[in-house]
């Protein structure tokens, strides 16, 4: 009996520890009577001080998180403190968060309530995730549309409505070594038989012709989307996602398929490419140290060389994926990427501030910075270069005819996620190219027809 | 009315007293830890069982009720059943290398050996290194190229057997395992030589007049007094595998094609990579099922052992 | 006292095991003097020059003001576990009551939780207790999951301690306060010694519930500080190696201090079982 009591007496405390914490929503609240009685310390001393202190008193602070590094981190910040000099009341909290817990702790913080003012995003299928959540403002009214490049802008874009601004685009080149080509008398290839041969040319004298880590997928993803673009066409996967013609089971990804295998059958990548990462720069050590010779990257390599090894600049070049004979792709077809993109949370208090912010981190002059320092394509109309190799990079991006944008950012996570899994066995050779995309076609079907 | 009847009443008296003593003691003591963790375990298991009969993304407020239909989905997924076989794999893997290989590191340092201090103090050393640390330095020793496992292998003429580790999904799987191992048998080690620091030498001496040798003193003395520690670790050893994640998304992330997924990567990659807050709440709830009858049967294994004693 | 092996089997053995278990610390620490370019070229030689570089560099990045945040929570949660672990073994433990297995078996169930799924509830219920984002949001999950298995640690010393003890203090009219103080915590001293070195490790490299519960860099430990210097550093793995080896140092320091006490403290009462 008096066992029962004990367990009683314990859920007991226990329920009231859970009541106790419950309702109490007074946050944010508590400062205002605290500086209301500072006013009328001060009322007394001098009149023409009130209105200061008085703003003072309404201090406001914004939670930001961004992901970016070195350079462009500097530029957000410089951005911020141009917003908090323009908004004396307001304080900018920036948090700097690395790219994979992010994601993790962003999802954390929407589902328990506590998100951040504005955050980072890449637009595309994974914003669009918190957009369907109702977590993400719709800042199509605080945003002049006009100012960006209108592809960029998209990726932001559901149902018409702006969701966030984006800052910087990416375009993917094939990168090599240009001294290493003088060597083996390569030249930059026009098709993929071109490329074929200098792959060839390449294992033969021993060196590794891609340097790929493909433990990272998304790295070993651009081959498949290059590929299937130059053979089934810009549009096979608008097809397959909007499920309006083609599907993900599509020849022309089968083919996509076969040809990364007959790639990595002629040893065209490292051994053991799918434990290799990315973000421990175990591919780029390939490229600095001349054991391999090419890397289908985005433009953020030029970043990460000066970064790393600053004299390997001048033996870099680049040349555009080559067109697959008979293909529907052409080789002026490009795949980029958005990033940041920055948008307000539906939870914040402060939604005209949170968006004005936004503007100013995606304002001509942060874009501008961020392009000269960081090394990043301009997502917003009108920016000047200083940096020649950018402004190659935006000329390739403005001359090119199609830009796809990278998959596992298109698409909803769910299926981003089979699709980066399957072209990953694509590389170790342990799933067929007709398996692998049916697999993603039979995701589709269950995610993107709901 | 004899003395001994007043004595008797008042021992129930007291005994009665001491009854209820006993309870508020009981209370009061269990007390601080039942509320520390009644509010941030129980209520999370409780809650994860809750989510996990939701259809929920975790970012919203729309939740929909779906029963065991997780479960269900479940049980026909494949990525699951090799994650849960990976774990059994890494279970397996842990009692058979940390526990030995923890007893022989501990059984080294009473040999006559020596540099004792230095032995000592290097052993223990992986247990005291990050996980992120670990992580970093193995993806670099198990590189197919220039790592320094291969580096080795060719320097003592195996290059027939250098392979990119953790690259190919045969391998790969091992190669975490090992790296698992390498973290923890440490730990185990000092559990095992804290035990046989305090086996009264005595024991030994007796023995040694016997005229026992080396392995007969290990069998006769050491291990069977080793036994309840053993059984500790072992616990120890199966609940931190089934339940391991660390290394694992660190080194590999469960690839390659999710040959080295285990339950608690998928339960993350579903949860915070897919936005699969119900579905992967149904896979937590199910690693602490088996965890728990795993367990159940260890404690049940080692009643019917004291039992034969 | 192993006597099947002797001479240089014996040595090779240990030295094997000396090499494995030593090399990957050796390394980490010589490549965190070295540059990133040399790290690059020959990532396993030893370093040209011993450069401080990267120390210097960790020291302009306010590393000391995470180490002292996990100094904090650490210290203050393992004290605490240690308090009230061993209060609530001790009812488990000695005195008999019908909920005492169950109770048992209720903490014993935490081992078995992973910490990924208590995330959001957790999270919720910080917010909830107004204490996200601060040090002391930290100490209560830091604490509920060190409990199971401290407490599992101390029962299993505590049956192993002689009934007459007690049995002789309470003739005496001894409360179970001071029983429990005066008698049989001193008597834990072995299982103190394993259940603060455990719990001081994990919670010292604690990484999801520093990640989510905190958010300001004034509030975040050392494995988040080292997530930062990820961020800084990119790819400048010598400068990474850097940071995991100055925040391995207090580890280190108090193991090779204290580990012959640590070991014949653990060993005092652990025998008999």
């Amino acid at each position: 009996m008096i066992n029962k009591k004990i367990f009683w007496l314990m859920l007991v405390t226990i329920m009231f520890v859970f009541a106790a914490c419950g309702p109490s929503d007074s946050t944010g609240t508590d400062d205002a009577p605290e500086d209301v009685s500072g006013d009328t310390d001060t009322e007394t001393e001098n009149s023409g001080e009130d209105a200061e202190i008085a703003g003072d008193g309404e201090q406001i602070t914004l939670n930001l998180w961004h992901i970016e590094t070195g350079p462009s981190e500097e530029t957000i910040e410089v951005a911020v403190e141009r917003f908090e000099e323009n908004n004396p009341n307001v304080t900018v909290e920036v948090s700097q968060q690395e790219n994979d817990p992010y994601k993790s702790q962003l999802s954390v913080a929407m589902g328990g309530g506590n998100p951040p003012d504005v955050f980072h995003s890449w637009g595309g299928g994974w914003l669009k995730q918190f957009v369907d959540s109702d977590q993400v403002l719709d800042i199509t009214d605080s945003v002049d549309a006009s100012l960006y490049n209108e592809a960029a802008l998209s990726v932001a874009t559901f149902d018409h409505n702006i969701y966030g601004a984006p800052v910087s685009m990416d375009v993917v080149p094939v990168f090599y070594n240009k001294d290493m080509f003088e060597e083996y008398g390569l030249e930059e290839p026009e098709t993929y038989d071109d490329l074929l041969d200098i792959v060839q040319t390449l294992s033969d004298n021993g060196v590794t012709p891609f340097a790929l880590a493909n433990q990272t997928k998304w790295t070993g993803s651009f081959y498949l989307m290059y590929l299937a673009e130059r053979i089934g066409g810009p549009e096979l996967f608008n097809e397959a996602f909007e499920r309006s013609g083609r599907t993900f089971d599509d020849e022309a990804y089968v083919e996509a398929g076969r040809k990364i295998q007959e790639l990595v059958e002629m040893g065209a990548f490292p051994e053991g490419v799918n434990g290799m990462n990315y973000d421990t720069g175990q591919s780029r050590q390939m490229l600095y140290t001349e054991s391999a010779a090419m890397m289908t990257m985005g433009g953020w390599l030029v970043n990460n060389v000066r970064d790393e090894m600053p004299e390997f600049e001048d033996k870099l070049g680049f040349f555009l994926f080559p067109s697959v004979e008979g293909g529907e792709g052409a080789k002026n077809h490009v795949v980029g990427g958005v990033s940041p993109v920055f948008s307000v949370a539906q939870q914040t208090d402060h939604p005209e501030l949170a968006a004005e912010l936004v503007n100013e981190l995606a304002s001509l002059e942060t874009a501008t910075e961020m392009a000269n320092n960081a090394g990043s394509i301009s997502a917003v109309m009108g920016v000047e270069y200083d940096d020649p190799y950018i402004q190659e990079m935006s000329e390739v991006l403005e001359s090119s005819e199609a830009m796809q944008t990278y998959y596992d950012q298109t698409l909803p996570p769910e299926l981003a996620q089979v699709h980066l899994d399957t072209t990953q066995a694509l590389f170790g050779l342990s799933m067929e190219p007709e398996e692998a995309m049916d697999e993603v076609e039979e995701k589709a079907e269950e995610v993107l027809e709901e | 009315m004899s003395r001994s009847q007043e004595i008797s009443l008042d021992t129930v008296r007291v005994r009665k007293k001491r009854k209820n003593k006993d309870t508020w003691a009981i209370i009061g003591f269990i007390a601080p830890a039942f509320l520390i963790y009644g509010v941030y375990v129980i209520y999370s298991i409780f809650m994860t069982f809750y989510y996990s009969t939701f259809s929920w993304t975790g970012i919203d407020a729309n939740m929909v009720f779906v029963g065991l239909e997780n479960y269900i989905r479940l049980l026909q997924d494949g990525v699951f059943w090799t994650s849960i076989q990976n774990n059994f794999l890494l279970v397996i893997a842990s009692l058979l290398t940390q526990l030995p290989v923890g007893l022989i590191m501990a059984l080294l340092l009473f040999s006559p050996i020596k540099g004792m201090r230095l032995f000592r103090s290097v052993y223990f050393m992986p247990f005291l290194m990050s996980t992120v640390a670990i992580g970093i330095l193995f993806i670099f020793i198990y590189e197919g190229n220039y790592g320094l496992l291969n580096t080795i292998l060719g320097a003592v003429g195996l290059e027939s057997l250098q392979t990119a580790w953790i690259g190919k999904e045969s391998t790969a799987i091992w190669a975490v395992i090992a790296t698992v191992c390498w973290q923890f048998a440490p730990f185990y080690m000092i559990l095992f030589r804290a035990t046989i620091v305090g086996i009264p030498e005595e024991l030994y001496e007796a023995a040694d007049i016997d005229g026992a040798s080396g392995w007969q003193r290990f069998k006769n003395i050491t291990l069977p007094l080793l036994m309840p520690i053993i059984i500790t670790s072992a616990i120890l050893s199966v609940i931190g595998s089934l339940k391991y994640f660390d290394l694992i998304y660190v080194m590999t992330g469960g690839g390659p094609n999710n040959s080295t997924e285990l339950m608690a990567t998928y339960m993350y990659k579903q949860t915070f990579t897919n936005f699969n807050m119900g579905y992967g709440s149904s896979i937590s709830f199910s690693m602490f099922i088996i965890a728990f009858i795993v367990t159940v049967f260890i404690l049940l294994g080692d009643r019917t052992r004291r039992g034969n004693e | 006292m192993i006597k099947v092996i002797k001479g240089i089997p014996l040595y090779l053995l240990a030295i094997g095991i000396l090499v494995v278990t030593g090399l990957p610390f050796l390394i980490m620490t010589l490549t965190s003097f070295k540059g990133q370019m040399e790290f690059m070229t020959s990532p396993w030689s030893i370093p040209k020059s011993f450069s401080l570089d990267n120390y210097m560099l960790l020291v302009e990045l306010e590393f000391f003001g995470y180490f002292a945040n996990s100094l904090f929570v650490s210290v203050v949660s393992v004290f605490i576990v240690i308090i009230i672990a061993a209060m609530a073994s001790y009812p488990l433990a000695r005195l008999k009551f019908r909920l005492s297995r169950p109770i048992f078996i209720l903490f014993m169930v935490g081992m078995m939780i992973p910490i990924h799924t208590t995330l959001v509830p957790i999270f919720i219920l910080t917010n909830k207790m107004g204490i996200y984002d601060s040090l002391f949001g930290l100490i209560g999950p830091y604490i509920a999951f060190a409990l199971p298995i401290s407490i599992v640690i101390f029962t299993q010393f505590m049956r192993d301690i002689p009934k007459e003890l007690e049995e002789s203090a309470k003739i005496d009219g001894c409360s179970h306060l001071r029983l429990f103080w005066n008698i049989i915590f001193p008597l834990l001293t072995p299982a103190v010694a394993t259940v603060a070195i455990y719990n001081f490790i994990h919670i010292w490299n604690e990484f999801i519930f520093a990640l989510v519960l905190t958010n300001s860099s004034q509030n975040a430990t050392l494995p988040i500080g080292l997530r930062e210097f990820y961020g800084e550093f990119s790819v400048n793995i010598p400068g990474i190696m850097a940071a995991l080896t100055l925040g391995s140092l207090p580890l280190l320091l108090v193991y090779f201090i204290a580990q012959e006490k640590i070991v014949t403290g653990l060993a005092a009462g652990s025998v008999k079982g």
